[in-house]
């Protein structure tokens, strides 16, 4: 088994400047790992950081202690210290972060966005589109909208445009928060089917989902962060 | 081209394009800016973010070798050995001034000669570079009219007739033309109004992609910082209070000054 996260001694507290210096203690000592292969889904009554602790696994968020190491070009690279650079080059090649809101960038086609992750790995053009467009018609994303900028389409035809995104080249390492929150039933299961295809395939996968129904299918593991809270 | 890395580029880090050590710049009693040390690597893209009056021009002018600091060194890595940009001869400065870098005003009459076609001030600059060929630098200019979605058939007119959007997309296409390593921008979408900042966004957000570019961004505008680029500065009465990946600042900033910025909006 190969460890692809190992998290150790992660502890996040948000200092609140503008509103007298607030203090706002979320977790303390978070320690696991996740192997290649597993999907970790992450437990909690909401407001517990769930949200918090993927996106610094993602190297959004900073930690307030702690290291995560990411297995990155077959070798162990601490996120929380890399500088920045190093950070993208995780992200591009290693990490994928698939959250519930598709950002927008202007003029750009649906397309162009699905397989601009592939053409960022050196995928030629014609084998990217390709894998892009099979992926938009596995969501069931009108063919209609492929050659149209996203800005106009709604919250469930954006979402399933950032999921084929993630989902068009799949990373080794892939961070779900909330992905089928406007979802349909079959859109749904679809999500459910491109999740076990990466896990078969060698991700490892930490998300979160509040459909109990996907959570259960997904999920090999959980963590209940609760378990982490800091003692006030 | 793609920014795709060998794994064995890790190890290899290639040295940093732009090194700042110490910069600061005195206007009298007044701080310009003070104390900035930073270095930039090839194909990095930095924003500098703060409030009007926090330095963000001094430094860039500074940095990119119009304003000479008062205090510290900017050493930049064209070649083999390290350049002290201001060590070197004004003639020297000049020339990597033309050739390595590109530097875009936030008025477009700055950066243009108005006097003289499209097409000229596009070829001016691969003149400049040792071109002599006609037909070929002509060529080149069309290319990169159409590159930044101005028709060809504009070439021989002259950027008075262009809209400001047009005149700002034509400057860019003068400094891209010759192909710098490292491009300074002040506000390149100031002044414009948001349907054309969109489109001249897009566009050079897919410029520095493609050309592997490296550049320096003075933006007030977080969105903006968002969209272009990889890393950010903030500034505050002249000096850097906080800086790190674009998006760790903006999404979770941990200077006071910081999280009053990215509060003041709704959402970047
Ligand atoms: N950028 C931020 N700045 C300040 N506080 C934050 C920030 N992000 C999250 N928090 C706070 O951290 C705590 C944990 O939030 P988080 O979003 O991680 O929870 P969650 O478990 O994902 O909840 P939910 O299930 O509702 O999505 C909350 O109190 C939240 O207000
Ligand atoms: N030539 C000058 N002479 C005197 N003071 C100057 C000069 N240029 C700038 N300053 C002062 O230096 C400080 C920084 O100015 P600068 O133009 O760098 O700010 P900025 O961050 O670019 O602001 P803006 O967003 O408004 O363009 C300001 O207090 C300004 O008044
Ligand atoms: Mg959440
Ligand atoms: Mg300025």
């Amino acid at each position: 088994m190969t460890t692809m996260i190992q998290v150790e001694n992660v502890a996040k507290t948000f200092t609140l400047h503008n509103q007298g210096g607030a203090r706002l203690p979320v977790f303390d000592n978070v320690n696991f790992s996740v192997e290649a292969g597993e999907a970790l889904v992450l437990a909690g009554a909401s407001g517990a950081g769930k949200s918090s602790l993927l996106r610094i696994l993602y190297g959004n968020y900073r930690p307030t202690a702690g290291s995560i190491r990411i297995t990155h070009a077959g070798r162990p690279v601490d996120i929380v210290s890399a500088v920045p650079r190093t950070v993208l080059d995780i992200r591009r090649r290693t990490l994928g972060f698939v959250s519930q809101f598709l950002r927008v960038i202007p003029r750009v086609s649906t397309l162009d966005i699905v397989r601009d992750p592939l053409l960022a790995r050196g995928a030629a053009p014609e084998i990217a589109t390709e894998k892009a467009k099979v992926m938009l018609a596995r969501l069931n994303l009108p063919e209609r909208l492929w050659n149209l900028a996203p800005a106009t389409f709604s919250g469930g035809e954006q979402q399933r445009v950032n999921i084929a995104r993630s989902f068009v080249d799949p990373s080794a390492v892939m961070l779900i928060d909330e992905p089928t929150a406007s979802l349909d039933a079959a859109n749904r299961d679809v999500v459910v089917e491109l999740i076990a295809e990466a896990r078969a395939a060698g991700s490892a996968i930490v998300g979160i989902f509040h459909d109990e129904a996907v959570r259960e299918r997904v999920a090999t593991r959980y963590l209940d962060i609760t378990a982490f809270r800091k003692a006030a | 081209m793609t920014l795709h890395v060998a794994p064995a580029e890790l190890d290899l880090e290639p040295a940093p394009l732009l090194s700042v050590a110490g910069v600061g710049r005195f206007y009298g009693e007044r701080i310009g800016c003070a104390d900035v040390s930073f270095d930039l690597w090839p194909g990095e893209v930095l924003g500098i973010v703060g409030e009007s009056g926090s330095g963000k021009s001094t430094l860039l002018r500074c940095l990119a070798g119009i304003d000479r600091p008062d205090e510290g060194e900017v050493l930049f890595r064209g070649g083999a050995e390290p350049l002290d940009i201001y060590s070197v001869s004004e003639q020297e400065r000049r020339r990597l001034m033309r050739t390595a870098w590109g530097i875009v005003h936030q008025n477009p009459r700055d950066g243009l000669r108005m006097d003289v076609t499209a097409g000229g001030n596009v070829g001016e600059r691969l003149m400049d570079r040792g071109d002599r060929h006609y037909g070929q630098i002509r060529e080149r200019a069309l290319d990169w009219l159409q590159r930044v979605e101005i028709a060809g058939a504009r070439i021989d007119d002259r950027p008075r007739q262009f809209s400001g959007g047009m005149q700002q997309r034509l400057q860019i296409a003068r400094v891209l033309v010759s192909e710098p390593r490292l491009v300074f921008m002040d506000e390149p979408t100031g002044g414009l109004d948001v349907s054309v900042q969109a489109r001249l966004l897009d566009l050079l957000r897919v410029l520095v992609r493609d050309l592997g570019l490296a550049a320096i961004i003075v933006t007030h505008d977080l969105a903006v910082a968002r969209l272009l680029t990889d890393r950010l500065m903030v500034m505050k009465d002249g000096r850097v209070v906080e800086q790190g990946l674009t998006d760790q600042v903006l999404d979770d900033p941990h200077h006071a000054y910081t999280q009053l910025l990215t509060s003041a909006v709704l959402s970047v």
